[in-house]
C-alpha cells in the first residue's frame, strides 16, 4: 500500500491505496467521484478525462501516485455551489449530450481549451475535442455549444 | 405539442452524477470476473478450481458443477432455443466463452484467482464463416441442428421464375456486412443479490421485463421473487437490448448467499460477449429496359454466434428487411441464421436492417447504372406508396419513402450540378432509402400518480438510455393529462414497482410506451372529473381537464385545480394504469404471407463525398438524413437521434470491423478498433423528421442509420465509378479499387 495526499477539487485527502492504482479507480472506488468514467481504459476514449494542474489527463493511464502534489479538478469540482460552470450550461443549453457517459470528459476538455484560447474556431475545437469520444454521436451539439463560449463566434 | 424541452436530468448528465449501473456500490458488495476460453471449440476434460477457492479474499467459484442442483439455476437459458449454458458444461464454442466466475473481496484478488483454476481442454475443429458453416463437412457446434442452421425463414411471393422470364436485364451481386461492436461507453455491467429465497438485480439492460422473466424460469422461481432494476444507461443500441451477464451473475450470487455481487465488463470482454451479425447477402434482381422491378430474390446468411440467442426471431425479421421498400410482383427470400464459433450476435442499432438495406440499395445504384437510369428517377419511379402491398401482401399505410427521399435529394441539391474533378480529389454524390419493420407483437403498460401536491409521477419500465425517453414520454404525459411539464417525474425501472414492458428496442418506445400513457392519462381524466362532480355541480360529459383544472367546459371560470379536488375529496393521490399492445396476424412460416408490423420505420439519407484518389481516403462533405416521426414529440432530441444515428452509421460504413484471426479477435480495444470521432463527423449534416396526418408516434431510433453505408458507396461510385461490396469502407479497399480499374 502507499500512502498519499491528493489534492482534488481544492480539498486534500489522505489515501492508501495499492502502487498500481489509477488515478481513475482512486476517485471512483476511494473518493466516489463517479464523473471521470472508464470507457477504453488505455487513453483513446476521454471519458476518464480529469484536469491535473490545468491540463488534460486521461486518468485512466496516469498512477495514483502521479498524482500526489498535483491540483486535481474533476466534472464535481466545477459548479461553484449550485451555479454550473458556464461550459456545463451551455452543453445544456446546446443539448450537447444524449446518454452523458462521455459528457463530464469533453466538458473539462472544453474547459482546458478555453483557459488557453478564449475564441477559438470550429476547426480548432473540433481538433481540441478529437480525443474525447461520444458513441451517441452528439458531436454537431457539442461543438455549437463550445462555438456559443468561443469569442470567434459570429 | 411539439417542444424542445430539455433532458429531464440535464443536470446530473452534466455534473457527472447520474447513477449509472457502472456506479453502483452496494454495502458488502463482492466483484466478480469470468474465466474465459481461450479456444474456439473445445472439450473440457477437467476443471480445476480448489486452489482458487483457498485464496485468501475468494468468497465463491461458480461452474457448471454447481448448476441443475436441488433450489438453484438450471443450466440452459436462451430467448428463443435454451442452447446456451450459464458457464460451458462440458464444451466450449468460442474463444471467450465463460467457463467458470468467481467473486472476491476486490477484482484484483478476482483476477489474481482466474489464473489458479486449472482446464484441460481437447480441442475440436472449428468455423468461422456462415456459408461455410452450412457446407456438408462443417464442425457441427450443436447436435440438433447438423446443418449449423438454427432457423430458415422463407417468404415466397408471386411466380419467380416468371418474374425473371419477364425481365429485360438480371443484376446479380452478393455484399458482405462484417461483424461490429456497439461500444457502449458503459461497458455491461450487472450486479445481484441471492437473499432468502429471493434475487434482486440490477443491471445495464434494456429489457427488464424480459430478464426478469428469464431470470425466474432459470431459478423455477414466482417472477415476484426476481426484483430487477435498471438506471439510465451509458448507451445501449441493442447490446444492451436482452439478457446477457444476468443469468451468469445471478447464478453467482445464489452461490454466495447473502452479499450482492458485481460484473462490470473490461472493455476486450465486451467484444466476446455480443457484437453485430455479419451477414453474406446475395441479392439478383429482374428489370425491365424501362425500370419496372419483375422480380428479386435474396439469399441471406447471418452469422449467429456460437448461440442462437435473439437471432432466431431476428433473422426473421431481416427477411423482412432485407427486400427494400420497392414494388417488386416477385420476391423470394432464404435468411439463414447459422451458428458459427464465434461470440453471439445480437441487435444492433438499425438491426437486420443495416445489413439488407446495404446490399439492395448499393444494387439499386446497380441497377439504375445499368439501365443507364438516373439513381433518383429509379427509385422514384420503384417505390412502394401508400396502399401499395409489400412482398408479404400486407397492404400498407402510412408510408412516406418517397418524401423521405426528395427531403434528402433537395437537402443536398441533388439536382444542382457538382464538379466532379478536380486533380486528385474527386466528388460524387449517392442517396438511399430503408424500409423496417417493429415488432409485432409487444404490450406496454404504465402507472400515473398525481399528488395532493400537484407532482404526476409516471412509473415506467422504460429504459432511459440516452435516447431521452423519459423526456419525451414525460411530455406524452403533460400534455395527455393537460399539466405543465415542470410538474412531472419519471420513475424508471424497477419490476418491484413499475408494470409490464415488452423492452426497450426496435424504437418501440415512443409509439408504445406514448399509447400507453395516453390511455392511463385519459382514466387519470375521468376519475379526476369523477371527483370533480360534486364539487362543480355539473355532469361529468360538462367537464373537462385542462391546464391542471377541471371545469365546466361551456363555463370555464367554473373550475377547481386537480389538487384542491385531491384535498376536497380528502385524497393524498389519485393513479391509473395504462396499457397499449400491438397484435398482429403474422406469417404464414412456409410462404412469409401475412402481416408483419403495426407499422412501418421508414428513413433515407444522401451525401456528397470526395475521395482523396492517391490515398483513397473518403471524406463526406454534407449528409441529409430524414426519418418518417409520424408525429415529433421534442424536436431537438429528435435531431439528436437523426443525426446520432447517421454518425454512429458512419462507424460500420468507413472503420469499424471485429477481425477474427481464427476466432480470436484481433482488435478488442478502441485502438484498434476506431469508433467515429470529431474528425469523421461531416461539417455540413442534416435531418428532417416528417410529420404524417394520422398523427401516430413512429419511433425514431434508428430509422436514418441503414442508409449511411449505401448512400456513401453510391456516391463513391458516382465520383469514380467503382462498386465496393465489403464493409467498411475503408481507404486501402477504395484504393485497391481504382488499381484494380
Ligand atoms: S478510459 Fe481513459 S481514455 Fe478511455
Ligand atoms: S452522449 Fe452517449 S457517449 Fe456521448
Amino acid at each position: 500500500m502507499s500512502n498519499a495526499t491528493l489534492k482534488v477539487n481544492g480539498k486534500e485527502y489522505r489515501l492508501s491505496f495499492s502502487p498500481h492504482q489509477t488515478l481513475l479507480h482512486v476517485l471512483r472506488e476511494e473518493l466516489g467521484l463517479v464523473g471521470a468514467r472508464e470507457g477504453c481504459g488505455i487513453g483513446i476514449c476521454g471519458s476518464c478525462t480529469v484536469l491535473v494542474d490545468g491540463r488534460t489527463i486521461s486518468s485512466c493511464l496516469m498512477l495514483a501516485v502521479q498524482a500526489a502534489g498535483h491540483d486535481i479538478t474533476t466534472v464535481e469540482g466545477l459548479a461553484d455551489d449550485e451555479k454550473l460552470h458556464r461550459v456545463q450550461r451551455a452543453f445544456i443549453d446546446h443539448f450537447g449530450f444524449q446518454c452523458g457517459y462521455c459528457t463530464p470528459g469533453f466538458i473539462l476538455s472544453t474547459v482546458a481549451l478555453l483557459a488557453n484560447h478564449t475564441n477559438p474556431s470550429a476547426e480548432e475545437i473540433r481538433e481540441y475535442l478529437s480525443g474525447n469520444l461520444c458513441r451517441c454521436g452528439s458531436y454537431p451539439n457539442i461543438l455549437k455549444a463550445v462555438m456559443s463560449l468561443s469569442d470567434s463566434e459570429v | 405539442m411539439a417542444k424542445s424541452v430539455h433532458m429531464l436530468d440535464s443536470i446530473a448528465r452534466v455534473t457527472g452524477t447520474v447513477p449509472y449501473t457502472a456506479n453502483l456500490k452496494l454495502p458488502q458488495m463482492l466483484y466478480a470476473k469470468v474465466l474465459r476460453s481461450w479456444l474456439p471449440h473445445a472439450r473440457i476434460v477437467h476443471i480445476d478450481t480448489s486452489r482458487a477457492e483457498q485464496m485468501p479474499g475468494v468468497v465463491a467459484v461458480l461452474t457448471a458443477a454447481d448448476l441443475n442442483q436441488p433450489g438453484g439455476p438450471t443450466t440452459f437459458y436462451g430467448v428463443q432455443h435454451k442452447d446456451q449454458p450459464i458457464v460451458a458444461t462440458d464444451r466450449v464454442r468460442y474463444i471467450g466463452e465463460p467457463v467458470a466466475i468467481i467473486a472476491a473481496e476486490s477484482t484484483d484478488i478476482a483476477e489474481a484467482a482466474l489464473h489458479e483454476i486449472e482446464v484441460e481442454y481437447k480441442e475440436l475443429p472449428a468455423v468461422y464463416d456462415e456459408i461455410q458453416a452450412m457446407q456438408p463437412c462443417a464442425p457441427v457446434l450443436h447436435g440438433d441442428y447438423p446443418d449449423n442452421c438454427f432457423r430458415h425463414a422463407r417468404l415466397r411471393h408471386g411466380d419467380i421464375e416468371v418474374g425473371f422470364a419477364a425481365a429485360d436485364e438480371i443484376i446479380e451481386e452478393m455484399y458482405f456486412s462484417p461483424t461490429a461492436n456497439h461500444v457502449t461507453l458503459e461497458p455491461h455491467v450487472t450486479a445481484a443479490q441471492w437473499q432468502d429465497g429471493k434475487l434482486t438485480i440490477w443491471s445495464a439492460t434494456q429489457a427488464p421485463s424480459l430478464v426478469q422473466q428469464v431470470i425466474a424460469e432459470l431459478f423455477n422461481l414466482e417472477p415476484e421473487a426476481v426484483r430487477v432494476m435498471v438506471a439510465p444507461l451509458g448507451g445501449g443500441y441493442g447490446g444492451k437490448g436482452h439478457i446477457r451477464l444476468e443469468p451468469m451473475v445471478a447464478a453467482l450470487a445464489w452461490k454466495v448467499n447473502g452479499r450482492p455481487v458485481k460484473l462490470t465488463l473490461t472493455r476486450a470482454e465486451t467484444f466476446v460477449t455480443v457484437n453485430k451479425h455479419a451477414a453474406a447477402i446475395h441479392i439478383k434482381s429482374g428489370v425491365k429496359r424501362d425500370g419496372t422491378l419483375t422480380a428479386r430474390q435474396v439469399t441471406i446468411h447471418w452469422n449467429g454466434g456460437a448461440y442462437a440467442d435473439v437471432s432466431p426471431g431476428l433473422v426473421g425479421s431481416g427477411m423482412l428487411r432485407s427486400i427494400g421498400p420497392y414494388r417488386i410482383p416477385a420476391v423470394q427470400v432464404d435468411s439463414y441464421g447459422v451458428y458459427t464459433n464465434l461470440p453471439p450476435a445480437a441487435a444492433f442499432r438499425g438491426a437486420m436492417a443495416s445489413q439488407g438495406t446495404w446490399a439492395y440499395e448499393s444494387h439499386s445504384d446497380s441497377i439504375a447504372h445499368r439501365l443507364g437510369i438516373e439513381p433518383l428517377a429509379f427509385r422514384l419511379q420503384n417505390l412502394l406508396v401508400d396502399g401499395d402491398a409489400f412482398a408479404t401482401g400486407e397492404t400498407l399505410h402510412d408510408i412516406h419513402f418517397v418524401e423521405c427521399l426528395e427531403a434528402v435529394a433537395s437537402g443536398i441539391g441533388w439536382n444542382t450540378p457538382l464538379q466532379k474533378n478536380s486533380g486528385v480529389l474527386k466528388r460524387g454524390r449517392g442517396l438511399a432509402v430503408m424500409m423496417k419493420s417493429t415488432i409485432p407483437n409487444s404490450t406496454s403498460q404504465c402507472r400515473l400518480l398525481l399528488d395532493d401536491d400537484g407532482q404526476v409521477t409516471l412509473f415506467t419500465s422504460t429504459v432511459e438510455m440516452g435516447q431521452g425517453a423519459h423526456t419525451a414520454l414525460a411530455q406524452i404525459a403533460a400534455e395527455a393529462l393537460g399539466v405543465p411539464v415542470a410538474t412531472m417525474n419519471v420513475v424508471g425501472p424497477d419490476t418491484a414497482q413499475n408494470l409490464f414492458d415488452t423492452s426497450t428496442n426496435a424504437s418501440r418506445s415512443t409509439f408504445m410506451m406514448g399509447n400507453a400513457i395516453i390511455n392511463a392519462a385519459t382514466l387519470l381524466k375521468q376519475k379526476l372529473i369523477e371527483a370533480a362532480v360534486p364539487l362543480l355541480e355539473h355532469p361529468p360529459e360538462e367537464l373537462s381537464v385542462r391546464n391542471g383544472v377541471v371545469c365546466v367546459t361551456e363555463k370555464p371560470e367554473l373550475c377547481f385545480s386537480l389538487t384542491d379536488i385531491l384535498r376536497r375529496n380528502q385524497l393524498t393521490s389519485v393513479d391509473a394504469l395504462g396499457e397499449f399492445q400491438t397484435r398482429v396476424a403474422g406469417l404464414d412460416p412456409e410462404t412469409g404471407q401475412g402481416v408483419s408490423t403495426p407499422h412501418w420505420h421508414q428513413g433515407a439519407g444522401a451525401c456528397e463525398v470526395e475521395i482523396d484518389t492517391e490515398t483513397g481516403k473518403v471524406a463526406i462533405l454534407r449528409y441529409w438524413s430524414a426519418a418518417f416521426a409520424g408525429r415529433v414529440v421534442n424536436p431537438e432530441l429528435a435531431r439528436l437521434q437523426n443525426d446520432g444515428n447517421v454518425i454512429y452509421g458512419i462507424g460500420p460504413a468507413l472503420l469499424e470491423e471485429v477481425i477474427f484471426d481464427n476466432g480470436q479477435i484481433a482488435n478488442p480495444n478502441l485502438s484498434d478498433y476506431n469508433i467515429p470521432a470529431f474528425p469523421d463527423i461531416p461539417h455540413n449534416l442534416n435531418s428532417v423528421s416528417l410529420e404524417g396526418e394520422s398523427g401516430e408516434f413512429h419511433g425514431i431510433g434508428e430509422m436514418t442509420l441503414p442508409p449511411v453505408a449505401p448512400a456513401i458507396a453510391n456516391a463513391i461510385f458516382d465520383a469514380l465509378g467503382i462498386r465496393i461490396y465489403d464493409l467498411p469502407i475503408t481507404a486501402e479497399k477504395v484504393l485497391r479499387a481504382l488499381q484494380n480499374e
